[in-house]
């Protein structure tokens, strides 16, 4: 399944204007939801967009880097945790918690980044394992800074140009907003130079190390962004839930982004943003039918993943290809 | 091209379907349905007390045949796991999804206060039946929060009392689970020891969950004249650590005691018969024997199959608090404000456990009983009654203003000396009277 090193995620040409249509009529319903949907489906979109963000962060490590990094989820709660502490308990007005936060987050990605990068495939995956739960330990167990596993509760948005963000559908379209620029971002990034060595790194390292491309600071810089998308997102999950426990950082809130993303499909662009919002709704849907929610949502992933390895918009593709073979030939497209 | 027209116009249909979706909104508020949000941890580590708060909330509402004065009575049960995050989420879909009335549940003292704080200004009465942080109806209160069952100090102030002032104990030797509630009972236990006559409470916190304590039990000083080890935990962790005391041969050499929740039903079952005798503090005990706890116990071992507990009488007591209001109103729910009144008028002198009533702050005044664990002929483990206090509130026997000017406990408020405690709290005008169970 491994293709060339040109942007899996670039569609063909043959169903761009399809994916355009798409597209702006996805973008307007999203835009205009506040209008026509609940309170409670503002709400939903609200956490997809801010847990789209750290599967966009896995994504990009995991779709362009193939590195599978167990430390996503350490990023996302860090900055909640750096806003609890000086916004919320000492009082500092936005932007400096935030600000604040992606600081440390940079910090503590390059130095994670400083081990982990020295490692490829196993070895990177139990040493990612490792350092994630070293910052989830530390957070539950440190009790005079962090509350343990109480966490830190009292955080609330700001103001910000005029606009009360406590009202959820104005929430919902600043992390809309957010969210649209991070994609952009992303999207740059992926059809940039820097995404292409990514990708060629991917493939096989040694020969972009022949080629004359430093692998170790290009990986480095990688996980750095993919960190700061985390932690974007989790600036916008502090402010929508007003509060960060230590089992926003734990494993299986890590492992359950990893399979978002795999179910939506890892090398797709839109397959993280899928994904999110499938399993967010599915979480919601499925756990007012059943006591067992988990269980079936379980068995839910397991059955796309089985059927679709790579993931919705693989198996879309697959779909896709298969009516192309059979179409007769000579017919227009 | 043409098949892709056809599959934009269906996918453009499906799409908005999907968006617009309201989540499956399953109650219908037609106007005739009272909706009750019941917020708990049915899955995770506390699952126990979330089941048993469920059944003790299901017997309530069966013996109203799950109506109120003509309105059907509707309860959305939601589980949070015990993550305090995912309580806010499964609250915000109560309120906005679910419309509900009324939010009621909560296990853990952590998870309500999360859970207060986005209910800030929503206007919805929460009747919290086991979280027992003593600042959602102290520090933190609120009209619309209702808790007839209790705070973690409440019953730990008495049990403090009664060891320095009946059994003469001097010094304590506390390990805990290092979170809020065995903080506010451990708040709670030095205030009522120190006062009592005690000189000293030292605490050691372990992280939740813990499953090996070879170290902690080794470290217990014995030559240092400590009275007693108390264990601040339940659940698991308890069964754990008390198994493990008893490994050591510590109970031959230093009395165990618990928090209120460390002999629980059903954990007491799985630990060794060698802790009888282990002295603890709660609001229920097993040998209760008054008319409104037989009818209660009867109804609930015939509907459940086992008996009940602390954590299924509070529910069981929280939910026909629920009911008696509405009925009050007469199935009227709109004003909420009317129907957080009607909560606090409704009338607790049945209640099984024994009479409640609600103070200013509408938190419970009622017994602590204090217990003793005792085997039973057929070789159970059970709790008995020893003594009772009458009339305690989550003050303890302190005037309200002066307890709340103090800090809120936390892993090193109060102080654990004698010395260091504030004169104030030291002496109260008027101290528990500790009667013998059954009178």
């Amino acid at each position: 399944m491994i293709q060339s090193t040109r942007s899996a995620w670039r569609p063909e040409r043959a169903e761009h204007r399809f994916g355009w249509s798409l597209g702006a009529l996805v973008f307007i319903l999203m835009v205009t939801l506040p209008w026509y949907a609940d309170a409670y489906t503002i709400t939903t979109y609200t956490r997809s967009i801010y847990f789209g963000f750290l599967a966009l962060s896995v994504a990009l490590l995991l779709g362009q880097g193939g590195m599978i990094s167990l430390t996503q989820t350490i990023f996302f709660g860090m900055t909640g945790y750096v806003i609890g502490l000086l916004g919320a308990e000492r009082g500092i007005a936005f932007p400096w918690p935030e600000l604040a936060g992606l600081l440390l987050v940079v910090v503590v990605a390059f130095l994670f980044a400083l081990v982990l990068m020295r490692t490829y495939g196993l070895v990177f995956l139990m040493l990612s394992l490792a350092l994630g739960q070293i910052g989830w330990s530390f957070a539950r167990q440190n009790t005079s800074l962090l509350h343990g596993w109480a966490g830190m509760r009292g955080i609330k948005p700001p103001e910000l140009f005029g606009l009360d963000l406590s009202v959820s559908s104005h929430f919902y379209w600043l992390s809309l907003a957010v969210f649209c620029g991070a994609l952009w971002v992303l999207w740059r990034i992926v059809e940039s130079r820097f995404g292409l060595v990514i990708r060629g790194i991917r493939e096989n390292p040694r020969r972009m190390s022949a080629l004359g491309y430093h692998v170790f600071w290009q990986r480095v810089a990688i996980f750095v962004v993919a960190a700061l998308f985390a932690a974007v997102g989790g600036i916008l999950a502090a402010w929508s839930s007003g509060i960060v426990t230590p089992s926003t950082l734990h494993l299986n809130r890590m492992i359950w982004v990893l399979l978002v993303v795999i179910l939506g499909g890892a090398r797709y662009f839109w397959g993280p943003v899928l994904g999110t919002v499938i399993a967010v709704w599915l979480d919601v849907v499925i756990s007012q039918l059943t006591p067992r929610y988990n269980t079936v949502i379980g068995i839910i992933f397991v059955l796309v993943i089985l059927m679709a390895p790579n993931g919705l918009l693989g198996l879309w593709d697959s779909l896709q290809a298969r009516r192309r073979r059979n179409r007769p030939p000579g017919s227009a497209l | 091209m043409k098949y892709q027209k056809v599959g934009a116009a269906l996918a453009s249909f499906a799409l908005a379907g999907l968006l617009s979706a309201p989540g499956l909104a399953l109650a219908a508020d037609d106007g005739d349905t009272v909706t009750i949000g019941l917020l708990s941890a049915f899955t995770g580590p506390f699952a126990s007390f979330g089941q048993l708060q469920k059944e003790g909330a299901v017997l309530a509402l069966e013996e109203y045949g799950n109506q109120v004065a003509g309105k059907k009575i509707e309860v959305i049960y939601a589980d949070d796991q015990l993550d305090n995050e995912l309580a806010v989420a499964k609250a915000k879909q109560l309120v906005e999804q679910d419309k509900v009335d009324i939010i009621t549940g909560l296990v853990s003292g952590d998870e309500g206060l999360s859970v207060g704080d986005y209910m800030k200004g929503k206007n919805i009465p929460i009747v919290p039946m086991y979280a027992a942080s003593e600042d959602m109806t102290m520090r933190e209160g609120d009209p619309y929060i209702i808790r007839p069952t209790w705070t973690g100090a409440q019953p730990m102030d008495v049990f403090g009392y009664w060891l320095a002032q009946d059994k003469g104990y001097k010094k304590i030797y506390m390990i805990g689970e290092d979170y809020s509630y065995p903080y506010n009972q451990a708040g709670g236990f030095k205030r009522g020891f120190l006062r009592g006559g005690g000189e000293e409470v030292t605490t050691v916190w372990h992280p939740v969950p813990t499953s090996d304590y070879s170290s902690l039990i080794a470290s217990i000083p014995l030559d240092q004249g400590y009275d007693a080890v108390l264990y601040n935990g339940a659940g698991s962790d308890a069964v754990a650590f008390v198994k493990q005391f008893v490994e050591f041969g510590m109970q031959d050499q230093i009395p165990l005691l618990g928090q209120s929740n460390t002999f629980e039903k059903p954990d007491l079952d799985s630990m060794p018969a060698e802790i009888v005798g282990s002295y603890s503090a709660h609001l229920t005990t097993d040998d209760l024997d008054t008319p409104n706890w037989n009818t209660f116990h009867d109804a609930f071992e015939k509907r459940w199959g086992h008996g009940p507990t602390a954590a299924s009488e509070f529910a069981y007591g929280s939910m026909k608090m629920i009911l008696r209001a509405i009925e009050a109103l007469d199935g009227d729910v709109s004003d909420k404000a009317a129907l957080a009144k009607a909560m606090l008028a409704v009338d607790l002198s049945d209640e099984p456990r024994g009479p409640v009533s609600l103070d200013d702050h509408n938190a419970a005044v009622q017994n602590v009983y204090i217990r003793e664990v005792a085997q039973n002929d057929q070789g159970e483990l059970y709790n008995k009654g020893l003594f009772t206090a009458k009339g305690v509130s989550q003050f303890g026997p302190y005037d309200p203003a002066l307890y709340m000017s103090q800090p809120a406990d936390s892993r090193s408020e109060p102080a654990g000396k004698r010395a260091d405690m504030p004169a104030a709290m030291l002496t109260v005008e008027q101290d528990y009277e500790l009667v013998p169970f059954g009178q």
